[in-house]
């Protein structure tokens, strides 16, 4: 904006209007200004004012307003062309306000000596005693957060993490709070020291101190009625509504946050959501969700999550304090009223069901079941594998992305089925081999880690990983057909030359599956301050998550050559033929056994308290339906066809 | 040597902890006799160990009734 002093003519129709200037000489205009849109306005220090003619957009309030400033203070502050200030009660005090920004019926919101706007912040997550702070910034991903809060043993590596989160903090310092184009901030009582971006809406908020509203015409941010949040960092696309207090925590990219949530020390990623719970020192990767009172995550990790209500854990045993951790892998849920002792590790897409108070570790043995078994901690390895729920889980995640901003913060593999939970299936079948050999036949239980597994299901649970193997090495080599289509048999099974080779380890980087070799390289470029900011951190990031398709065909590749004595890659159509038709089998077998336990929500113990008066089965129908005709169970039909399809369109190409 | 109802009756009482003489081919394991989910797959197993039998996991799904794994049993040891 190009700015001119106010003419004398200007300054009399304001003071007839009920203006006042600490000097008039320091409020400057744009050409075009308008001073019949200015009423009952204080200025004091600088003030820049842009055009405030023509109309203001709908605030989605239906009441018709038209740009001007009424009944404010203004101190130190540049207003965009179009904006809509009115009822300011305390002031509006060293602020850039950008274009067709509407305040209305606001207490403060000022600036006060120079801030980050929570930027460079340290927050106390996943140990709430501490030792693993993150330094969060409005560009803090989940995969920058989990090296700086897992890796603590690599102090350069720290070092050089803190450094970037410096260095953004650094570039965001002022003493000027910025509120970006077309943002909207109504009926808030104080916001010091708070960064807004452009089209957030801040309506209701009881008090927002040093932290930043990031927001986006694509995804725009939140703040709603009630909420109290101090020292925190809301990035794109997020909701954080209804009283939910919010201390010291980050909230992630399409998060949703409300309901009298609390959180304190507390990182949330993409999509989480949190309402009625109370969270401390939850490291909360993507898709982590908790829905109910009573629930209280603390000092958890976890990520793809679901609570029940009255989940609990704890992390203190009344000794040297609030010392204790634990891991819940990717996809795993906890029962209602469950409550887990950390330290303790959850396998991925595992259930937890019931009290434990064994320190566990079932990390090789994903899709299982743990339950409560008379105070006993009991492990049933592979059982969740072929439950509803899971399959449901892994078509709702991508579908359920609620980012909109072109530029993603989190790299997100939403695979299920993965080199990540393979490699852990293949690790799980050899220790219950081994547990198996091992075991007497006498007995009952065998302990592995902590938890104890039955005995009798050693060997049906290593069925199930073999089924669950066989399925994704099939997912694999179909999808690799259908991605290079009218390529020849020897085109499509050749190693990919940009993948890693061999049957190197797979990690869970809160969210990014990606070969440990990878992360490795991009740690050590880190550590010898190649990376120079964050965003480059974030582009590297960006690298390895494109890696992955190629580097999860290796490694089935290498695998499989491992366990089968079999190469893929040169196997001729027969062979191959072979293999799709196992393929087949698993998915045909997966699907039905899905369907088994889809069927188990509509017979039996399922019809209970339907029919209060009689006509129990007529009114179940009508409530929950008819298995045959029920939504998902008609899907499992199509997943079959299509699994047929899939295997016919291969198949032929093998001619 | 004991029929396979017989040997289904004693894993099943064994395992589900029920007098077996409730345990009759009429019984539905979920509704009348109490197998929860878990329990389900422990009946497979040790139905398993006591046959020396595999059971393919989601043709053992379709058994509902001790009379539904008595026929299910007897059509596996057959085929050994």
């Amino acid at each position: 904006m190009t700015m001119r002093a106010l003419t004398r003519q200007e300054i009399e129709t304001l003071e007839r209007q009920g203006c006042s200037a600490e000097a008039w000489g320091t409020v400057r205009v744009t050409d075009g200004f308008d001073p019949l849109r200015v009423r009952h306005t204080m200025f004091a220090g600088t003030v820049d004012i842009g055009r405030l003619d023509g109309t203001f957009p709908d605030a989605g309030d239906g009441v018709r307003r038209v740009p001007g400033i009424r009944d404010a203070r203004l101190q130190d502050v540049r207003v965009g062309d179009g904006c809509y200030i009115s009822g300011v009660r305390g002031g509006l005090v060293n602020l850039d306000i950008g274009a067709q920004v509407l305040i209305e019926n606001v207490g403060l919101v000022v600036c006060v000596g120079e801030t980050t706007f929570g930027n460079g912040h340290e927050i106390a997550v996943f140990n709430e005693g501490g030792g693993r702070e993150l330094r969060m910034t409005d560009r803090t991903s989940a995969q920058i957060a989990y090296l700086s809060v897992m890796y603590r043993d690599q102090a350069e590596l720290i070092k050089q993490l803190n450094h970037l989160a410096d260095r953004c903090a650094a570039q965001r310092k002022a003493s000027t709070a910025s509120i970006g184009e077309g943002a909207l901030i109504r009926n808030v009582n104080e916001i010091r020291n708070v960064r807004i971006g452009a089209y957030a809406r801040i309506d209701g908020a009881t008090r927002l101190l040093e932290g930043t509203v990031d927001s986006s015409k694509q995804a725009p941010s939140t703040v709603g009625t009630g909420v109290i949040a101090e020292h925190f960092i809301i990035q794109q696309g997020v909701s954080v509504t209804d009283g939910a207090l919010v201390g010291a925590s980050l909230v992630g990219e399409g998060s949703r946050v409300g309901k009298q949530f609390s959180c304190e020390n507390t990182a949330m990623f993409a999509n989480c959501e949190g309402f009625h719970s109370e969270a401390c020192s939850w490291f909360a990767g993507p898709y982590s969700v908790t829905h109910h009172r009573s629930t209280l995550m603390i000092a958890a990790c976890t990520s793809f999550y679901n609570a029940g209500s009255g989940t609990n854990q704890s992390n203190h045993m009344y000794k040297l304090g609030p010392l204790h951790q634990g891991i819940m892998e990717r996809g795993s849920k906890t029962g209602s009223f469950s409550y887990l002792l950390w330290p303790s590790r959850v396998g991925a897409f595992t259930a937890v069901m019931g009290k434990h108070y064994a320190n566990f570790d079932t990390s090789d043995f994903p899709f299982s079941y743990i339950n409560e078994e008379g105070g006993k901690s009991t492990l049933t390895p592979g059982m969740n594998f072929f439950t509803v729920g899971t399959l449901r889980d892994g078509e709702k995640w991508p579908a359920r992305d609620r980012r909109k901003s072109a530029d993603k913060l989190d790299q997100l593999i939403f695979d299920v089925l993965s080199p990540y939970t393979a490699q852990k299936m293949i690790r799980g079948s050899r220790l219950l081999q081994e547990l198996g050999d091992a075991a007497e036949r006498s007995a009952e239980y065998v302990t592995c880690r902590g938890i104890q597994i039955k005995r009798l299901l050693l060997k049906t649970c290593r069925r199930y990983y073999a089924l669950a193997l066989e399925k994704y090495f099939g997912d694999v080599l179909v999808a690799r057909f259908e991605a290079n289509a009218g390529k020849g048999l020897r085109e499509v099974l050749k190693p990919a030359a940009a993948g890693e080779p061999g049957t190197g380890e797979w990690l869970d980087v809160c969210g990014l599956l990606c070969r440990k070799s990878r992360l490795d390289r991009l740690v050590a470029d880190l550590t010898a301050g190649r990376i120079a900011s964050q965003e480059d951190l974030l582009a590297a990031f960006k690298v390895i998550h494109a890696a992955y398709r190629e580097d999860a065909w290796n490694w089935c590749l290498a695998s499989y050559r491992e366990i089968t004595g079999r190469d893929l890659a040169a196997e001729p159509a027969e062979g191959v033929k072979a293999f799709l038709e196992k393929w087949k089998q698993a998915s045909h077998k997966l699907l039905n056994m899905v369907a088994g336990d889809a069927q188990k929500e509509f017979e039996g113990a399922t019809r209970t308290g339907f029919g209060i008066d009689g006509n129990g089965d007529a009114d179940f129908v009508a409530v929950r339906g008819a298995f045959e005709t029920n939504k998902f169970v008609r899907k499992l039909k199509d997943d079959g066809n299509k699994v047929d399809q899939r295997f016919d369109a291969v198949v032929n190409r093998l001619v | 040597m004991a029929s396979t109802l017989e040997r289904i009756k004693k894993v099943t009482a064994d395992l589900l902890k029920v007098d077996a003489s409730k345990v009759v081919e009429s019984a539905r394991f979920v509704e009348d006799l109490g197998a929860e989910s878990v329990q389900s797959i422990e009946l497979v197993a040790s139905f398993e160990e006591a046959f020396d039998i595999e059971m393919d996991e989601d043709a053992a799904l379709a058994v509902k009734t001790v009379g539904d794994a008595v026929r299910f049993i007897d059509k596996v040891l057959a085929g050994k």
